[in-house]
């Protein structure tokens, strides 16, 4: 079985981009109606979002902070921002449509109706209180109903694993790097006594609050949540749900298939799983919690341009 | 609904009206339509926009610096055609493409059509479009032109006419799919009570024809469809047309040729490649034998084609049977090689490089259309009776530097269909474009084909890239 190569590449970066888009609206979402609250911890805000989905420097970002509106648009609409909503979906519907004889058209037109919803002129408008919480909800549901359309209608075969591959490396760096910024505000420290009210921005952005209630009691959060988001194989968003995700995938696409540097690929590929694997949350401290995190997002880079020169290598 | 038809001062001939009341063919939609209120109509119009536009059939217009998509203009009243008169047009196009495809093999091959003197053979020396690289392939089953879209205009005279023949890449196939499909979704019932004939076949026959022309004999040829990509205006019908028959999409940069076979680049390595249907000019197909500036192309595949290696469809070469001066001798090509005479009629054309009808024409340039033979889409042409004086000079210069490239025809009155445009029912002149299949079996028309309004009030001009839209087709019995 295979696939055109530049189809391939289409596929993986569709899901990619919306994977990045989901991850976005939700970690908005959830930030913006925190913010409603006056908490100890306002002062973190919107930096982990900024830092996790923006390229902005820490000052630039600073400055956003503190005119919400501005940074709502900034976030959602954007053309200048190579990560807001609007261009994140405009590229994910340009790889749609350059292997739409390979979507369904459920797919294709999800896609197409959130780029035509963002590109409406007046959305810089809707972003402005109190209209905006209705337009970031509108956004999430659509994100959630792709996610839906696509488990739903898309065919299971090599366009399926090349997207869901495309899917996990996208949130098993959004996991690190959202980690990286809640635990970076706090120095990195594994037995901090920050409550609940702090962790709860990382869980929610994560979807991980409740599982997070159900499963822990207790007040080392700190730990607990290390456990949660980087070595807890149930919850769909940690990094190691997300490696094993890519290991099934890849499994598929490297099954059968002659071309000789798949072998290298798989055990990169099982360097960085054994590197997540085998790490023991109750070892990490302040000093190799860092690394670590580093660790796991560049070799997930690396892997991710070792599999493009592999299956999408076309022109 | 109150019904406005302003037919007045109307000199032509309605597909829908007559002086004396309503044609037998449009009396249920007639009164279909009257039943409903104008918000109810409106309302119709708005959820086919939404059809297109949610699928994104549309093209971009850009404007400060932003692109904002539109969608092609559909009208939501059919055009109707009767059983009878689509048995007449459909024996018409097939005459003309059997003649048409007789031509192209004797003009690459023995040029018997010249040598005896039925054409004149600077006629043909002069077509760009006629490919001395062409000359001397054997194209499978002598069939050159597989896909072709025959444009028709009614006259006042309710005769049928050949405007010109597409016989390259046509398009707006889809379009004809799709505007069916949005007709059924607003008005459902209307399609059955009708006995509206189904179109809906055309894909798979497509694909058949497609698959039966594989150089190699293998149970599951590797049939392609090439797009110039993304960006081409036809974008959104190549990748319909690729779904439909479940064949890949290809750009040139997925394939490669080695020793003169085509292959394709994917994720398992490189797999041979059979057929192809471009969907791009002749010029960008090789930059090694056409334009050698051509990024969309596929460098080598010509020699595969020559090799016999890989199926082109349409074949290479066609643009000199639908070259605007060699149209004028498709009557002659008919009665030459099928000793018939022409069941469509041509619209009156003169040559410009005959000295009697240049002068005639350059006499009466204010009730003549002026085209480029060279150029199609609209563009190229004058409208004697709507140019300045000033354009009209500039033709006349035109003509004069280079006959060969002009030809001229009197204006046609095109028939007119009622339109649905700010709430009221208003006639705009249309044209039809069936689409016609050659295979080894035959050669096969769905009945209906696409319909394009001039939607500005007066304007003949039915191309899309000047104001014109699209009605859904019906032949009923």
């Amino acid at each position: 079985m295979s696939m055109l190569s530049r189809i391939a590449d289409n596929l993986f970066w569709l899901h990619r981009y919306m994977e990045r888009a989901d991850g976005l609206i939700l970690t908005l979402r959830n930030t913006y109606i925190l913010s409603f609250d006056k908490d100890i911890y306002e002062t973190v805000a919107y930096q982990p979002l900024l830092h996790a989905f923006t390229g902005l420097n820490h000052e630039k970002a600073a400055l956003l902070e503190h005119d919400i509106p501005k940074l709502l648009q900034f976030v959602v609409c954007d053309n200048a921002n190579p990560n807001s909503m609007r261009s994140l979906v405009g590229k994910a519907r340009e790889n749609a449509r350059g292997s739409q004889d390979k979507i369904t058209k459920e797919l294709w037109e999800q896609v197409n109706a959130m780029y035509h919803y963002l590109h409406q002129p007046d959305m810089p408008k809707l972003l402005l209180e109190p209209e905006a919480l209705t337009c970031i909800d509108h956004l999430q549901q659509q994100c959630l109903l792709y996610n839906g359309i696509v488990d739903s209608t898309m065919p299971r075969g090599l366009g399926w694993s090349f997207m869901n591959i495309g899917k996990y490396i996208e949130r098993c760096l959004q996991t690190v790097n959202l980690t990286d910024s809640y635990f970076g505000a706090i120095g990195y420290q594994t037995n901090g006594q920050e409550d609940l009210i702090f962790w709860r921005r990382l869980l929610l952005s994560l979807s991980g609050y409740e599982l997070y209630l159900k499963n822990n009691r207790g007040n080392a959060h700190s730990r607990q949540i290390l456990a949660q988001v980087v070595t807890n194989p149930d919850f769909p968003r940690s990094v190691i749900y997300a490696l094993q995700r890519i290991e099934k995938y890849l499994q598929d696409v490297t099954h059968d298939n002659p071309i000789r540097e798949v072998v290298a690929l798989q055990k990169q590929f099982g360097r960085l799983r054994s590197l997540v694997e085998y790490t023991d949350v109750n070892m990490l401290d302040s000093q190799n919690l860092r690394p670590l995190l580093q660790n796991v997002r560049q070799q997930t880079w690396e892997f991710s341009s070792a599999l493009s020169k592999i299956f999408f290598s076309y022109t | 609904m109150a019904l406005v038809t302003e037919l007045t001062d109307f000199k032509g001939w309605d597909e829908m009206f007559t002086f004396e009341g309503v044609r037998d063919r449009y009396r249920q939609v007639f009164e279909s339509l009257m039943g409903m209120s104008v918000e109810s109509l409106n309302r119709k119009d708005r959820q086919a926009s939404d059809f297109f536009m949610n699928q994104g059939i549309t093209f971009t217009v850009y404007a400060d610096n932003e692109g904002i998509e539109r969608i092609f203009p559909f009208d939501i009243i059919p055009r109707i055609i009767t059983g009878s008169e689509w048995d007449m047009i459909s024996a018409g196009i097939e005459q003309r493409l059997k003649a048409l495809n007789m031509f192209l093999a004797d003009i690459y091959h023995g040029q018997h059509i010249i040598r005896d003197g039925v054409i004149p053979a600077r006629l043909i020396a002069t077509c760009p479009h006629f490919l001395k690289e062409a000359v001397g392939i054997k194209v499978p089953h002598n069939i050159y032109v597989h896909i072709s879209g025959i444009d028709l205009i009614r006259g006042a005279d309710g005769v049928f006419y050949v405007l010109e023949d597409n016989l390259r890449t046509p398009s707006g196939v889809s379009y004809m799919l799709e505007n069916r499909e949005v007709t059924k979704r607003i008005f459902p019932e209307m399609l059955p009570h009708n006995r509206v004939r189904s179109i809906n076949s055309y894909p798979l026959e497509l694909n058949n024809i497609l698959a039966s022309l594989s150089p190699r004999q293998v149970e599951q040829p590797n049939v392609v469809l090439l797009t110039p990509g993304i960006f081409n205006s036809a974008y959104y019908e190549h990748t319909f047309l690729a779904r439909q028959m479940g064949i890949p999409l290809v750009e040139g940069r997925d394939l490669v040729v080695d020793n003169h076979k085509v292959y394709m680049k994917t994720t398992t390595g490189l797999q041979q490649v059979d057929v192809v249907y471009r969907r791009m000019d002749d010029d960008f197909i090789d930059p090694l034998v056409f334009r050698p500036e051509s990024i969309l192309g596929v460098p080598g595949i010509m020699s595969a084609y020559r090799k016999g290696n890989v199926a082109l469809v349409n074949a290479v070469g066609n643009g000199v049977a639908d070259d605007k001066a060699v149209y004028a001798y498709v009557p002659d090509m008919i009665k030459y090689y099928l000793n018939e005479e022409a069941i469509l009629p041509n619209v009156p054309t003169y040559r410009m490089e005959n000295e009697d009808e240049r002068e005639h024409v350059l006499a009466n340039l204010e009730s003549m259309v002026v085209k480029q033979t060279n150029q199609s889409g609209g563009y190229g042409m004058v409208m004697g009776n709507k140019a300045t004086q000033q354009e009209l000079e500039n033709v006349k210069i035109s003509i004069l530097n280079n006959p060969r490239n002009f030809i001229a025809q009197p204006i046609i009155q095109l028939s007119t269909v009622p339109c649905l445009i700010n709430g009221r029912l208003v006639p705009r002149h249309v044209d039809l474009r069936p689409y016609a299949l050659c295979g080894a079996d035959g050669i096969k028309i769905v009945p209906g084909g696409l319909t394009r309004v001039a939607l500005r009030e007066g304007s003949l001009v039915v191309n899309s890239s000047q104001g014109g839209g699209s009605k859904d087709t019906w032949v009923i019995d």
